[in-house]
């Protein structure tokens, strides 16, 4: 994850996008504001995600069956489309969890092999 | 659950909402927080489009726009109605005569034959090139030998053709028959629909006579009447039982009503036919042993003929050159359509190229002065591919018109093509239009309209747009237009030589002298049915000729065995004969000449002037001494010393019975009744009157013969009532007739090369107007320093001229070339003179001269003051 240089922020890899989604989506329906900023929060607003990315990947994973959405007010009082976890989504994100430690596990082992043998 | 836009619209606006109430929150002061907003607001654009798009498949979205495109061009080219007409018309013109004619190309060269294993079958013909004679069929002995000796065919099918008077179908009349061996049905492998064929229990000389009905009689004559099978009917002298009908199929050698065994035909059981070796009217056809190539066949029959020839000198003269060829039925019956139907095929695949290089010219024209309108929107964002699309749209629906348009001008045209192609090949008769015929006009159309769309150079979001909406023309697209202007002329100039060269070639035909009295002379088929006659024969004949004679307006009256030209062909090459004291010089060959039996009058009555001695006349009769008149090619090769008369020739093929010497009385000029155009055509003539089988009559008249047609038949039929007569025509429509494909060859070339013509001329004016309207201020400051109109006129004039001759340079090569290529396919062509050369530029010059008559008029009346301020 390189980091960008004005704000410190980071870029997401690629296809982690999905998975964050799946992962804020478990505490409960969120429209897609809270969404983006539930990342932020959670990894302390070192991952921020463009609107641009967010809400294509929302209806592409709408379209894939791993969420569902339905209408309602948002804390502006504004008409705001609510998204759930299906459990199709659940199962998906659970996957998307596994190969993601494997991932990290792995790449760790390669970057830093002094440590692993130490261990 | 697949959102709609509005959906997505809600979706946008409450993140803003949020987005702005966090700002505000944070303690961004509203308006600014405003501002932030809206400025993510921009990029939302592109997200929104992006979140739209997950819901389509790429295709799906792409075909939605094209459709939204295609609208949009429909609307748009309202707005260029003339440009539209234009194209659409060109396309049809190509999109038709290419889907008709390959309808016709399909039927005719593709389609197999109903015959079973079409590729194991084949016709054996011998031919006699040394003679002039391509087809001179089989005799039975010959057959014999080949079924004998020839292995790599397993059996052989015979089939030769007879007229009988058939009694028992209606009325008495006169029918086409095919005489044929048992073998011929399993041979040629085809099928009844009715009853049974004729088979091997049908051979020999005490099988009863049986007879098969073709499909064709069966049905149109005998309205298919199931009944008929069984029945017996009288043929000729014999009586015969119709066992059943032919499936449909190719009638091939020739188109017969019936077809019946060989029993049925006296001729065929007599001695001359079964071991006569030169008497020789059997077509033959056979089926390849298993495992055998036509090849093998060629070679082995070749083996056996070679023998053949060997054991049986007399009967292959050496100048006849003999030989045996072997083809496959279905190449043999296609071939003397294929030369025709493949240039049809070219013409109207160049008619397409034409027409498609000129509607790319106007589709570039247009996308040129569009270029502004386009630039724009590749500025706002348009990718290059939704700018392709739009051009796509416009080329899809100009294209789609001209392709429904194309097709329903085939329609007509098929029938008008396969009327046209049946002169050469008896399977265009049932060309049918089908949906083939749609399907290769849509994919004529998708290939232009692709092509199209993709031929104009798109203006690129990066590159700066122009910065005016007038039109600026890059020399590139300048070229361009002129090469499509030069192609079109190239192709028209092609196309008009080798109409032209038809054209002449015609001409020269119908100009041919003759040798024989054109106009004025009737000739009338008199088919009589020899048996029916009998004895009185001579007398009715007489009393029919005396009668009409005496006619008002009738000067002469003669009967004859051939009309020219319209019978050519019927007594096959020409005959041996010796002349008393001629003794040939070592190793020439004894003479030959053409058999034709004519009645007194016959010379006076057709114009051929007798140049000796005397015509026959009513004292030659059978009994008194035997006569015959020579003509001049005769006279001149036999007797260079012009003393022909009183010499005695005799006819030395045993055809003609033993040796029956007869005293030549007359020398009459050449006419050449084989050939339009005449050349040496050595004859002789056999009195009428001591040979009395002739059944063409020939009246020459005062008026105009037509109207003799009538009392003529009615004086027939009250001396033999029920006799036949059919065909009466004068010798000059005849000659028409005979040159019927000739014409017709010219006529459809012609019309393509108009087709090609007017698109050409469409194309030179378009370019040239284009230039013109582009040019505008050069012209303004041309007239500005000094240039008169009229320099202007002729130098647009001049541009025109240069394509023209640019085109039609590359014509001249690029013909050539064609020819050169062409030539392995269809064999040698005939190259077109200095006139049709000649003709088709001048032509062209004058047509490039007149469509740049206009614009070049345009440049001259350019206004100074408005050309300068324009810009």
């Amino acid at each position: 994850m390189a980091k960008t240089p004005e704000d410190g922020r980071l870029e997401l890899l690629q296809g982690t996008l999905d998975m964050l989604i799946l992962r804020t989506l478990q505490w409960g329906p969120q429209h897609g504001h809270g969404i983006g900023q539930t990342i932020a929060a959670h990894s302390d607003d070192l991952l921020k995600v463009e609107t641009g990315s967010l809400y294509p990947a929302l209806h592409r994973l709408e379209k894939r069956g791993w969420l569902k959405s339905e209408w309602g007010t948002s804390e502006a009082n504004q008409r705001a489309k609510f998204y759930r976890l299906t459990a199709a989504g659940k199962a998906q994100l659970l996957r998307e969890q596994n190969r993601w430690s494997q991932l990290v596990s792995a790449i760790g082992r390669v970057m830093n092999p002094a440590r692993v043998d130490k261990d | 659950m697949q959102p709609n836009d509005r959906d997505l619209d809600d979706e946008i606006r409450g993140h803003l909402a949020l987005s702005i109430k966090e700002r505000i929150e944070r303690g961004d002061d509203p308006a600014a927080a405003r501002r932030a907003a809206l400025a993510e607001f921009g990029s939302m654009m592109r997200t929104r489009e992006e979140m739209r798009q997950v819901w389509h498949s790429r295709s799906v979205e792409w075909i939605a726009s094209l459709r939204r495109d295609v609208v949009v061009a429909v609307r748009s080219l309202r707005h260029a109605r003339g440009l539209a007409f234009t194209v659409i018309v060109t396309l049809a013109l190509g999109i038709g005569a290419n889907a008709a004619i390959f309808s016709v190309v399909r039927e005719v060269l593709l389609r197999p034959l109903v015959n079973r294993d079409q590729d194991r079958l084949i016709y054996i013909r011998q031919g006699a090139p040394g003679l002039n004679a391509a087809n001179l069929t089989f005799s039975v002995p010959e057959i014999d030998d080949f079924k004998a000796r020839v292995k790599a065919i397993s059996a052989f099918g015979d089939f030769s053709t007879i007229e009988f008077t058939a009694v028992g179908f209606g009325e008495p009349r006169v029918v086409q028959a095919g005489v044929v061996s048992g073998s011929f049905f399993e041979v040629m492998g085809l099928r009844p629909i009715h009853g049974r064929l004729i088979d091997g229990g049908d051979d020999g000389p005490n099988a009863p006579s049986v007879a098969v009905l073709t499909h064709r009689f069966w049905s149109t004559t005998l309205n298919g009447d199931v009944s008929v099978i069984g029945k017996t009917i009288r043929l000729g002298t014999r009586t015969a039982t119709v066992i059943g009908v032919l499936e449909p199929s190719v009638p091939y050698p020739a188109d017969t009503e019936i077809i019946a065994n060989v029993v049925t035909s006296p001729h065929h059981m007599s001695a001359t036919m079964v071991t006569g070796r030169t008497h020789r009217m059997t077509e033959l056809f056979g089926r390849l042993a298993p495992g055998a190539t036509v090849e093998d066949a060629r070679t082995e029959l070749d083996a056996v003929y070679r023998a053949m020839i060997a054991e049986h000198a007399e009967a292959y003269p050496t100048s006849g050159n003999y030989q045996v060829t072997a083809t496959l039925l279905r190449d043999q019956i296609a071939a003397p359509a294929r030369t025709i139907l493949l240039i049809l095929l070219s013409a109207a695949a160049v008619v397409f190229v034409i027409a498609c290089s000129n509607v790319a010219n106007l589709i570039l024209a247009r996308t040129v002065r569009r270029e502004g309108e386009l630039a724009v929107r590749a500025a706002l964002g348009a990718s290059r591919g939704a700018l392709r699309r739009t051009l796509l749209g416009e080329s899809l629906v100009l294209c789609g018109a001209g392709a429904v348009l194309g097709i329903l001008l085939a329609r007509p045209a098929v029938a008008i093509v396969s009327s046209y192609a049946a002169r050469f090949s008896v399977r265009a008769g049932n060309v049918t239009v089908d949906s083939s015929l749609v399907w290769v006009g849509v994919a004529l159309a998708m290939i232009a309209a692709v092509s199209l769309a993709y031929i104009p150079r798109l203006p690129s979001a990066q590159s700066p747009s122009p910065a005016n909406s007038s039109v600026r023309i890059t020399a590139g697209t300048n070229r361009r237009l002129r090469m499509f202007a030069v192609t079109q002329v190239a192709l028209t100039f092609v196309m008009l030589a080798a109409a032209g060269m038809l054209l002449t070639t015609l001409v020269s035909l119908q100009r041919a002298a003759t040798g024989y009295n054109m106009n004025q002379v009737l000739v009338l088929d008199v088919p009589a049915a020899l048996e029916a006659m009998g004895a009185a024969r001579l007398a009715r004949y007489q009393q029919i000729i005396d009668r009409t004679g005496a006619l008002p307006g009738v000067h002469r009256v003669a009967v004859g065995n051939m009309v020219p030209w319209r019978d050519a062909g019927r007594f096959g090459p020409a005959s041996p004969f010796s002349i008393e004291g001629y003794t040939p010089a070592d190793g020439e060959e004894s003479p030959r000449a053409r058999f034709r039996i004519v009645s007194p009058g016959y010379f006076d009555t057709l114009g051929v002037p007798l140049l000796a001695g005397r015509d026959f006349n009513a004292d030659d009769r059978i009994g008194a001494e035997n006569v015959a008149i020579i003509s001049h090619s005769v006279a001149q090769r036999l007797f260079p010393g012009g003393d022909a008369l009183n010499h005695r020739m005799w006819w030395t093929d045993q055809f003609f019975g033993g040796k029956v010497l007869r005293r030549i009385v007359g020398v009459v000029a050449d006419a050449d009744d084989e050939r339009v155009v005449p050349g040496p055509a050595p004859t002789i003539y056999m009195p009428f009157g001591q040979m009395p089988f002739a059944t063409r009559m020939f009246v020459q008249t005062a008026g105009d013969p037509h109207s003799l047609i009538q009392p003529i038949t009615r004086i027939i039929r009250d001396v033999a009532a029920d006799q036949p007569v059919e065909r009466a025509a004068t010798l000059a429509e005849i000659r028409a007739q005979v040159l019927a494909p000739e014409r017709l060859n010219a006529f459809v070339l012609s019309g393509f090369g108009g087709v090609a013509l007017l698109i050409a001329v469409v194309g030179i004016a378009g370019v040239l107007a284009f230039s013109v309207s582009a040019r505008t201020r050069e012209f303004g400051v041309r007239l500005a320093i000094g240039s008169t109109p009229r320099s202007l006129l002729l130098r647009v004039l001049s541009e025109g001229l240069r394509m023209v001759a640019i085109g039609i340079t590359a014509g001249v090569i690029g013909g050539y070339l064609l020819r050169w290529m062409a030539a392995s396919y269809v064999g040698q062509m005939p190259m077109p003179g200095l006139v049709p050369l000649a003709g088709a530029a001048i032509v062209l010059a004058a047509a490039a001269v007149g469509a740049a008559l206009m614009p070049a008029a345009r440049a001259a009346r350019v206004d100074v003051l408005n050309a300068l301020r324009s810009e």
